[in-house]
């Protein structure tokens, strides 16, 4: 039964993968621009903010809850840490600091009440998303807040030896991401509650706890997103991250996490994430209208569903 | 503000039996407490506004004004200098925020009739769908004035600007610049949105007039800077040196598109031209990092269609339509825009 798990969970991850190497393949050689490391870089930098975003609501998929707060914790993250980074206000560490601390609490807040109150994590974060939203906006009186300090754009637009900055925080929050889930008793617990609660439960787990870390840790990424996009586009903006928490959603489940539950891994998100990426760039490339743009990631999200479910099935 | 909290009960509980599948125990409970706290407030609302007349000794005029989005910086301001020039003449408003849902607006101009205001302010959120609201208002006899944005259905007076002359004060200036040569990109809004299509016609009528002018890519930045920031950096690595201007059709999109030029180095080689004269592109403009953007007047939209609706209530003579002229900005005259 195990191995049958694994192996199938691992099927669905080649056929992603497969598929990405495709696409990519596909992509290169229409358009001889795509395979170039600038135009890589470029692709990799967009896509961190998104792969931020999925990595946390993985945690939070796997162990079969949701989150559709993150645009919103996104914006209020932004919001607050812009508001913060004001040139020759406080040093650079205060905004970023602030506005993380502002995501996990609201990451916090969506734990409790689902663990508390027992009410569907769809309705909880669906309400957290509104109420975020309105915070946006009301920290900010509705309008972009921008001047920010140079040392915190460089956040979203330096680099370091070559590497834009965006690219070091994915790999490095990547790495953490796939420790914590694959070689930490709070990630074995993580796919023990997502598997089957009630046998979790059963065999000693807290599992309210474990949702209270998982809906957090969502919440401290998707505060990282904020300040990553806010320092990208040098300007706090209450509407920002309007719908972000669709993409991260879909980049998980493209990377094979299973919205029932009980699987998924990091890699497989990440190339989820990537493949979001590539076609958006490679149609942009290409000059096709963003109306098929948004046929074509719809019509890839299900395939992946349907390719995960056949493979369930085997 | 009375007003107001009655107005979002009043659509909070319509909206919520609407959407349920049959009247439970529960949506009673909810229907009650909700009409119960409606007449608490009208009781309250009645006693204050009785105190208002009092005071005043006759009749204020009332005005209903429902606005596209308060999350649009743009719209904000037209709003404020509608309540600014509200107060200077007298006039009890009542702002309301369709929140972009034309549906939600026709049903606050519906609540403004029930109401018996004496005029109505509509900022227009879709050409048609909102056009219901124009046709109800003129049947009850209540004037009503469009600020900003058209609808399908004449209103009683319009007051706003040209979208399609916008884009081709924009398209105009990059024409100038490149000396009617050059490679262009264009960002479009959302695509179908009244500003976007007339933005979209107005740069494409001045493109027709320069042949030598080349539109290399088009494509939507949804009116967001991020959106436009990433297209932008697909752009430059697909078109990158053969780039001459970009035209975005609205100022966060230029902004973004500002963002991706300057990271890759190519800023001091390509014209980008924006609309709207938020702030930031007035400090980039000031910059020299945008070259120029243009200027529509919120404060002359919003005071020119709160005077009008009151020239309409107290029957003196009036324009039935008010074309408030664009300004082109740039880094010579950005500083008359910068108090």
């Amino acid at each position: 039964m195990n191995t049958l798990l694994t192996r199938s969970k691992n099927l669905g991850q080649y056929g992603i993968f497969g598929a990405f190497l495709v696409i990519c393949l596909g992509l290169a050689v229409v358009n001889p621009q795509f395979m170039t490391v600038s135009n890589w870089t470029i692709i990799i930098t967009q896509v961190s903010i998104n792969a931020l975003l999925a990595f946390g609501v993985t945690f939070v998929i796997i162990t079969g809850g949701i989150d559709l707060s993150l645009g919103s914790i996104v914006a209020v993250t932004g919001v607050v840490a812009a508001s913060l980074a004001h040139p020759d206000t406080y040093p650079v560490v205060v905004p970023i600091g602030v506005g993380f601390l502002s995501g996990v609490a609201m990451g916090a807040l969506n734990g409790l009440v689902i663990t508390k109150s027992k009410v569907p994590p769809f309705i909880v974060t669906l309400g957290m998303m509104t109420i975020g939203r309105g915070l946006a906006l009301i920290l900010s009186k509705g309008r972009p807040i921008s001047n920010l300090s140079d040392s915190f754009n460089f956040i979203g637009g330096g680099s370091v030896v070559g590497i834009p900055f965006p690219i070091l925080i994915l790999v490095v929050f990547f790495v953490i991401c796939t420790l914590l889930l694959k070689k930490t008793v709070l990630g074995r617990y993580i796919y023990a509650v997502g598997g089957n609660e009630q046998a979790a439960m059963a065999s000693g787990i807290r599992v309210n706890k474990v949702k209270m870390a998982v809906y957090t840790l969502c919440g401290g990424l998707a505060g990282l997103a904020g300040i990553l996009l806010t320092a990208r586009i040098t300007t706090g903006q209450p509407n920002a991250g309007a719908g972000f928490e669709l993409d991260a959603i879909a980049a998980a489940i493209i990377g094979g996490t299973s919205t029932s539950g009980g699987t998924g891994t990091m890699m497989g998100t990440l190339i989820g994430a990537l493949l979001i990426g590539v076609i958006s760039n490679g149609l942009d490339l290409l000059n096709v209208t963003s109306y098929y743009q948004q046929v074509v990631m719809g019509a890839i999200i299900i395939g992946a569903v349907v390719l995960d479910s056949w493979n369930q099935k085997k | 503000m009375c007003t107001k909290v009655l107005y979002e009960l009043y659509i909070h509980y319509f909206e919520f039996t609407l959407f349920q599948p049959k009247l439970t125990y529960n949506t009673m409970k909810r229907t009650l407490i909700g009409s119960a706290l409606c007449a608490l407030l009208l009781v309250g609302c009645g006693q204050g506004s009785s105190e208002n007349k009092e005071a005043n000794g006759s009749k204020k005029i009332t005005i209903g004004v429902t606005m596209l989005s308060m999350q649009n910086e743009f719209i904000v301001k037209v709003s404020d200098e509608i309540e600014k020039k509200a107060q200077e003449m007298g006039v009890e408003l009542i702002v309301v925020d369709a929140e972009r849902s034309a549906l939600k607006q026709v049903e606050q101009v519906e609540s403004f009739i029930a109401q018996k205001v004496d005029a109505i302010i509509m900022n227009p959120c879709e050409v048609e769908a909102s056009s219901p609201a124009v046709t109800k208002a003129l049947a009850a006899k209540i004037p009503i004035v469009n600020v900003n944005s058209e609808t399908s259905a004449a209103p009683t007076a319009f007051v706003g600007s040209d979208d399609v002359e916008s884009a081709r004060i924009a398209m105009k200036y990059i024409a100038e610049k490149l000396g009617g040569k050059g490679n262009i990109l264009m960002m479009h809004g959302y695509m179908g949105q009244a500003a976007q299509i007339k933005r979209e016609q107005g740069a494409r009528e001045i493109l027709k007039q320069f042949p030598n002018l080349k539109l290399l890519a088009h494509q939507t930045g949804e009116w967001d800077r991020a959106k436009a920031m990433s297209l932008m950096e697909n752009w430059i690595q697909s078109y990158g040196p053969n780039i001459n201007a970009v035209f975005a059709q609205n100022d966060e999109m230029g902004m973004g598109a500002v963002n991706a030029l300057t990271a890759a180095g190519l800023k001091d080689k390509v014209v980008v031209v924006s609309i709207d004269a938020i702030p930031d592109a007035l400090q980039a403009v000031k910059k020299g990092t945008l070259n120029a953007t243009v200027f529509q007047n919120a404060q002359q939209q919003g005071a020119n269609a709160l005077e009008t609706a009151v020239k309409i209530v107290k029957g003196e003579k009036f324009e039935k339509q008010t074309l408030i002229p664009f300004q082109l900005v740039t880094k010579e005259n950005v500083e008359t825009l910068l108090k």
